[in-house]
């Protein structure tokens, strides 16, 4: 109970949690909160600015995009998109890398090189690079999105659990259960997997925030989830090629980009402080 | 000392023979999964099916892939990458053409980072064990958060449609003719000795270089921070301060020489991430260098130049990791007796 307690009394995860909480609520109930459907055009009231400012309609209380679409709803639905991409992509990438990390630092040897090989070619691309030429490969829409980023970022998780793998291999709680006869398999996913736990949990935080701004960007170059569902990057898009028209339609979704992006940051930050035990331990010291 | 970095060189290039090998090798996999007809895209659409599989003989295409890959190899080596479908340009020359552009950007943007970062590095250290430390601690996290696009977002809407200071579309204004000397606007206009058109330059030139330079601080100011931390406990730093060595000479003289280092490793891969950042950079300024071309050509499908464009991003990249570890080497005295 003490982690959790020490997570409740950190400011970073408090903030970072209520921010995402924002992003999650308008994701899950986003058909109760939108004020209407978010791809329902009205070509006779386009690139309308916010309610409040002169020329606003109290029917689109953040304005209308180029095609006359309300931006607010399309805000939220985008939290929709977002949030799906953020979570499942994380999860893949988490459990590729992390499933080679533990291979690679526990059995060494052969399977530690070659892994380690296949990691430093794969990094040796620039991530926006490699996810561009996936999409191309692959074809836009969510499930393509959620593909390529699980592609890409597989690595980040290889080869930061790698080097913990290594140092938890060497306790001697691992060899004392290898003495009483543990198997391989029971030995990592029973004694080496719940010594990187704390670690692994902190990287998919960071990460989520790292899937959130790549769906944005690959929404924004136009190779993301499609026309027909909303996403914050297409918003911007629409927004920088009428931005003289426009400049609400580009505020709002960066908000909510920034919204999310640092939510998950602080939060990814605030475990890493309250779950390391090194850090702990000097702390307390 | 030439030596010893001759000889860091040649091994660094040497071991980045088989990883450029291997990154050549997935890009072919990559677009050769595609479901496109490379020969059909790169014929007039009026062409017959028997002369597009004479092009597909010629191309190549009707051997085994293995053998394909080394005639891709080969035309890489020298260059040829095939003609724009959409542009009907030669791949390479394309690349050629806006490859200056994008080095601009990245070392305006590096110099910025380097500015800020180094900067902002001894500014939290400064701040340390007073009431400014968890500030600065929360603000570089936050800061470490925000990505090189959303910068330039930021930045854009800012500057550029708020309060209208500075241009932020395109390289110069319409009614300038862009010299063409070197192909580096900065210097082009510098030799041919228009101020005003340089001035235009930097000014479109200094939204895009800061929202890059912005990204790829913070993480270079927290290392800097923490390795000057770790200097400070060693036990030179007690005896600078007997001998009655001021702070700041402490500081400047000593700690900083040793707490660069790290510093300079970390700059080095941040300078990689940064100059594939000028990517989105230039799309969102529409910057006319090798991002906005590949972007275009992501759109469109067009192979010749998403081969060029991503071969040189990963080819760049790795240069800027050599040329930085041989930097190290240079700043290393340990290294450097060996």
């Amino acid at each position: 109970m003490g982690t959790l307690n020490r997570c409740l009394r950190s400011g970073r995860v408090m903030v970072g949690l209520g921010m995402i909480l924002i992003v999650l609520v308008c994701a899950l109930f986003a058909p109760f909160l939108a004020p209407s459907d978010p791809n329902e055009q009205d070509l006779l009231s386009i690139l309308l600015p916010p309610a409040w400012m002169a020329g606003g309609d109290s029917a689109f209380p953040l304005g209308t995009d180029s095609l006359g679409r309300d931006e607010l709803s399309r805000l939220i639905y985008g939290a929709r998109t977002a949030m799906t991409v953020a979570v499942v992509a994380s999860l893949g990438a988490m459990a590729i890398g992390s499933i080679l990390a533990h291979l690679a630092g526990y059995f060494g040897g052969v399977v530690d090189w070659i892994i380690g090989r296949v990691v430093d070619v794969w990094m040796s691309f620039p991530p926006v690079i490699l996810s561009l030429i996936l999409m191309v490969g692959l074809g836009t829409g969510l499930d393509k999105v959620i593909l390529a980023i699980i592609l890409v970022d597989w690595t980040r998780f290889c080869r930061v659990l790698r080097s913990e793998v290594l140092v938890v291999r060497q306790r001697d709680y691992v060899a004392a259960a290898r003495l009483i006869g543990f198997s391989h398999w029971r030995t990592i996913t029973r004694e080496v997997f719940p010594a990187t736990l704390p670690l692994l949990i902190t990287l998919v935080s960071l990460e989520m925030g790292i899937a959130v701004v790549v769906e944005a960007i690959l929404s924004f170059v136009g190779l993301g989830v499609g026309a027909n569902q909303p996403a914050w990057g297409q918003m911007i898009a629409d927004a920088r090629q009428h931005i003289y028209d426009s400049a609400g339609g580009l505020f709002f979704p960066i908000l909510a980009i920034f919204l999310a992006v640092t939510g998950f940051n602080l939060l990814g930050d605030g475990l890493r402080r309250t779950l390391d035990v090194r850090l702990i331990n000097a702390r307390e010291q | 000392m030439v030596a010893t970095l001759l000889q860091l060189l040649a091994r660094r290039l040497v071991v980045s023979i088989p990883i450029l090998l291997l990154v050549c090798a997935l890009l072919f996999a990559i677009l050769r999964v595609l479901p496109v007809d490379i020969a059909a895209m790169s014929m007039p659409p009026t062409a017959t099916i028997a002369e597009i599989e004479a092009k597909r003989r010629e191309m190549g295409l009707d051997q085994p892939l293995p053998q394909q890959f080394l005639i891709w190899l080969e035309d890489a080596a020298h260059g040829r990458f095939g003609r724009s479908i959409q542009l009907r340009r030669d791949a390479g020359s394309l690349v050629a053409d806006t490859l200056p552009a994008t080095i601009e950007l990245a070392v305006a943007a590096m110099v910025i980072a380097t500015v800020l970062g180094l900067g902002g590095g001894l500014l939290l250290f400064h701040v340390r064990g007073t009431k400014l430390e968890i500030v600065g601690e929360v603000a570089s996290t936050v800061l470490l958060s925000i990505p090189e696009f959303l910068w330039a977002l930021f930045l854009l809407f800012i500057f550029g449609v708020a309060l209208h200071l500075l241009p932020f579309t395109g390289r110069l204004p319409p009614e300038f003719v862009r010299p063409n000397v070197t192909g580096f606007l900065l210097l082009d206009t510098f030799l041919v000795w228009r101020p005003d058109m340089f001035w235009a330059a930097v000014k479109h030139m200094i939204l895009p270089a800061c929202a890059l330079g912005l990204a790829f601080s913070p993480a270079i100011m927290r290392v800097l921070r923490s390795s000057l931390l770790d200097v400070y406990q060693e036990d030179f730093i007690a005896q600078l301060r007997l001998r009655g060595l001021s702070e700041g000479r402490i500081l400047i003289g000593h700690a900083l020489k040793n707490a660069i280092l790290p510093t300079l490793t970390l700059m080095g891969v941040q300078f990689g991430f940064l100059f594939s950042g000028t990517l989105l950079v230039e799309v969102i300024y529409s910057y006319p260098g090798m991002g906005n071309l590949m972007v275009d050509a992501v759109r469109n499908a067009d192979l010749p130049i998403i081969q060029a464009v991503g071969l040189t991003y990963c080819i760049v990249v790795l240069l800027i990791t050599i040329v930085v570890d041989c930097l190290y080497l240079v700043l290393n005295p340990k290294l450097r007796a060996r």
